[in-house]
């Protein structure tokens, strides 16, 4: 009753739960353009997930895996049943593909298939981690709906992701943790726990190989986190695939509202975080006059974004790479560190972008 | 040329503690004298006997060529000397131009004229004051442009200024030093206190320096340069030491999120501000005077509040916090150091031991249920050894202090608190350039001990060597962040202006 009360007086007066603010980017977070002013990419049909196996890079893109390299080359090595949705690199060197659908596939570096692991019907499969070369941990983001409906998940408060493992061999699969608020990233770290993002909670949880919550390790992101990898110094870059905003946060405070723009608004016009931007007058915004002189202005509010954070051990952030509103490479879905190169995959931009550390001070 | 003011081997004593000793002194007509000097050094004393605020306990005060002891303030005003004292001497009740007029009324007094009186001539000083609002409701910087309004229209023949820049903006300055050359030309002779020696550089004739209470050099002020005043103030070269952006400085590294600031708003103060703070470094934030940084600083602090409708968000190591007293906030680990030491950072009647037990008290960190006077004397030797506190003894009452050395007893108050975030506001206003070297020192060493340090500075110089990042406020919010390395003075006053 007290409870009721107090969120009733939160929304009245728009604090506490209610206060419908966003975190500053500042500090190690401050905006810059380093992911636009990379050199030309690589361009593809939504990439999606990324990994490196024996120094070379592996992106998904479609229902293909590609393997690319720095000089612009792309060669397509495995062709998935369906749209790849996630990838995992095991220490010997297998990988991962989970499509949908078509399961999960186990694969070479040259894309020679090696199994079908597990007959299961995990649909909206996000993101996977090798726990041994035997044992696989699976993000499913939501089990009420697909890969392709992350935004109505979102604009339903969907609470519904869950954490397997499975055992490659044997295919037996079990469920370590459940009601996740759409598991997105995982990685584990040198003591077995799993840190896994959850992008509707906006921040990274550590659980522990049974998958008992630890605590959150990063909270209050300023978006919505994707993949996490690790980099050679011993901390982690952590993707977030779109920006949050004041205006996507109220909405996402009123359910009536949220639900009659479901039912009668076409889904790419929806309030809502997009991995891409700008494309049609008929998108929302927030505030106005985002245009001067024809140029869209860095700071306007803006749906998509493109942004990775380096993190450390400790998972403090150390730097960041942006592009920010009016540049192209948004929806940075996964990033992965391959000796002097960083690897992007910018899906709202439809390209594959590679940046040289040495030149970014690292 | 006679002088119109001369001091001949002028001394002073306070309870047999000699203030100055054998100083020489003189004014010459139309001319600007700059006195600089540490705090402590005997400038007051010395102008408060011109002023005949103090009786000069030895030597000889010439004014006109004519030997006088002026017996008070009124007796050398009437004369033509006037004082723009550091504190204000306004009368809070009265409005801005009874102010101006007080000492001045005619038999019969005309509310209205005075007003439209009041109101010209403080437009021909450009001064943006209202004329009837009372000096209650002025701030600092306004209350410091009715004392200056108020000595010119005494129509003085010779202008003390005690620290008049202090609280003005660097637009309010421009002004001030306009007025100056006006003065000047008028035949006007003014002594000019203050401790931003580039001002006395700039706009001096002659600069005397003293020491100790004694008279160390007085000079043209094209033969001075920032280091040789230094020298001659403290008997070492503290510029290096102080503002030099050449020495190899490291900055610190992002630590943990300790404070984000989200949408924070409080009327037209505060607008929709957002920032983080983090652990094991010093954020700086520069802004002019109402951009809205104090205000930030309080509602973070619990000192005022936020909006009450839609005020935005503080989080706290990531809790959502809203204070509507300090108190909780200080049990939180956040302290808030003013800019007003005078009225808001100690109780002044009170010794040091005690105004630092106060606030160990308030934070419930004293060690026993009762009031302990050993515990008392116990945290006040630490606190004034740890900051160099220099006072007879630790039952000194913090009024008898020097700037320099209440600003330290300040900040020991907020020290025994343990606080996690420490925000500074303006914390070397009105200090010597001594004390200033001893508390960046200190400042640096508290976020070496991984504190979250947040310093607001008027003065660009003290942000650019102490931060390690740099933001600038605005019309009430956070409109932009420096890195140390692209950091400069100009970019940081351009985004503090434009």
């Amino acid at each position: 009753m007290i409870g009721a009360m107090r969120d009733w007086a939160d929304r009245f007066l728009g604090r506490g739960s209610a206060a419908v603010t966003v975190p500053p980017l500042d500090g190690a977070l401050k905006p810059n353009t380093r992911l636009d002013e990379a050199p030309k990419g690589i361009d593809a049909d939504e990439p999606d997930d990324m990994v490196v196996v024996h120094g070379n890079t592996y992106c998904s893109a479609g229902n293909r895996l590609l393997q690319v390299d720095e000089n612009g080359g792309a060669t397509a090595v495995f062709d998935a049943p369906g749209t790849i949705t996630a990838l995992a690199a095991s220490p010997e060197g297998k990988i991962a593909v989970a499509s949908e659908p078509g399961g999960i596939h186990l694969v070479n570096g040259d894309g020679s298939a090696i199994a079908v692991a597990g007959e299961h019907d995990w649909q909206c499969i996000t993101a996977m981690a090798f726990v041994d070369d035997a044992t696989l941990l699976i993000c499913v983001g939501s089990t009420r709906h697909g890969i392709g409906e992350w935004q109505r998940d979102l604009l339903s408060s969907g609470k519904s992701g869950e954490i397997w493992t499975l055992d490659t061999g044997t295919g037996k699969a079990a469920r370590i943790a459940g009601g996740l608020a759409y598991p997105n990233g995982v990685v584990i770290e040198a003591d077995g726990n799993i840190v896994i993002s959850e992008s509707w909670a906006k921040h990274l949880v550590r659980l522990t190989p049974a998958g008992k919550l630890v605590g959150q390790v990063m909270e209050d992101l300023p978006g919505y986190p994707a993949r996490i990898s690790r980099n050679a110094r011993g901390g982690y870059w952590l993707s977030l695939f779109a920006p949050r905003s004041q205006l996507i946060e109220f909405v996402l405070r009123e359910p009536q509202y949220r639900k009659a723009m479901m039912a009668e608004v076409a889904p790419e016009f929806w309030i809502a975080p997009a991995l891409r931007s700008g494309l049609s007058f008929h998108e929302p915004m927030q505030g106005g006059a985002l245009k001067q002189m024809g140029i869209l202005k860095p700071w306007a509010p803006t749906r998509s974004y493109g942004l990775v954070i380096e993190l450390t051990p400790d998972f403090e952030p150390v730097r960041s790479l942006h592009s920010r509103a009016g540049g192209k490479r948004h929806g940075i879905t996964a990033t992965v560190e391959n000796g002097n190169w960083l690897w992007l995959a910018s899906k709202g931009g439809n390209e594959i972008v590679a940046i040289e550390l040495m030149r970014q001070g690292a | 040329m006679t002088p119109i003011l001369e001091l001949k081997n002028v001394s002073k004593e306070f309870h047999g503690v000699a203030a100055l000793r054998g100083v020489d002194f003189t004014l010459m007509p139309g001319e600007v004298h700059s006195l600089l000097g540490e705090n402590g050094a005997g400038k007051s004393t010395l102008t408060k006997i011109m002023a005949g605020v103090h009786e000069a306990s030895g030597g000889e005060v010439l004014f006109d060529g004519q030997p006088r002891q002026f017996g008070s303030p009124a007796e050398a005003l009437s004369n033509g000397i006037a004082m723009v004292f550091q504190e204000t001497s306004l009368v809070p009740s009265l409005t801005v131009a009874q102010n101006i007029y007080l000492g001045n009324e005619k038999f019969l007094n005309r509310l209205r004229g005075i007003y439209i009186a009041a109101q010209q001539f403080l437009q021909s000083l450009s001064f943006g004051v209202d004329p009837t609002m009372y000096v209650s409701q002025l701030g600092a910087a306004q209350k410091q442009m009715v004392e200056i309004a108020r000595a010119v229209h005494h129509k003085a023949r010779v202008i003390i200024f005690d620290e008049p820049t202090a609280t003005l903006t660097p637009e309010e300055k421009h002004h001030f030093f306009a007025l100056i050359e006006r003065l000047k030309k008028d035949g006007v002779s003014i002594i000019f206190i203050s401790h931003a020696l580039e001002e006395a550089l700039a706009i001096s004739d002659r600069i005397t320096i003293l020491r100790d209470g004694e008279h160390v050099v007085t000079d043209d002020a094209s033969n001075f340069d920032r280091d040789k005043i230094i020298a001659a103030m403290v008997g070492r070269s503290l510029s290096e030491e102080l503002y030099s952006r050449e020495k190899s400085r490291t900055v610190r590294p992002y630590g943990r999120k300790v404070l984000s600031v989200q949408n924070l708003s409080m009327g037209k103060m505060v607008r929709n501000t957002s920032f983080s703070v983090y652990g094991g470094q010093i954020t700086g934030i520069f802004g002019l005077i109402g951009s809205g940084r104090t205000e930030t600083a309080k509602i973070i602090s619990g000192v005022i509040k936020r909006d009450f409708f839609h005020g935005g968000e503080v989080r706290l190591e990531g809790k959502s916090v809203r204070y509507r007293v300090p108190r909780p906030a200080v049990k939180d680990g956040v302290v808030y150091v003013t800019e007003d030491r005078k009225i808001e950072g100690f109780f002044e009647t009170k010794s040091i031991a005690e105004n630092i037990y106060m606030n160990l008290l308030s934070a419930d960190l004293n060690k026993h249920a009762v009031i302990s006077h050993s515990e008392m004397m116990d945290l006040a030797k630490q606190w004034t050894s740890k900051l160099n506190v220099k006072a007879i003894d630790a039952n000194a009452r913090v009024i008898e202090l020097s700037g320099g050395n209440q600003q330290k007893v300040v900040i020991a108050r907020s020290l025994v608190q343990m606080p996690k975030l420490i925000i500074f506001d303006e914390p070397t206003r009105g200090v010597d350039v001594g004390a200033i070297a001893e508390l960046h020192h200190v400042i640096n060493e508290l976020a070496d001990a991984g504190l979250a340090v947040v310093v607001i500075s008027s003065y660009l110089p003290e942000i650019l060597n102490l931060a390690d990042r740099i933001l600038v406020s605005r019309q009430g919010r956070i409109v932009e962040e420096f890195s140390v390395e692209e950091a400069t003075e100009e970019k940081i006053m351009y985004a503090a202006v434009h």
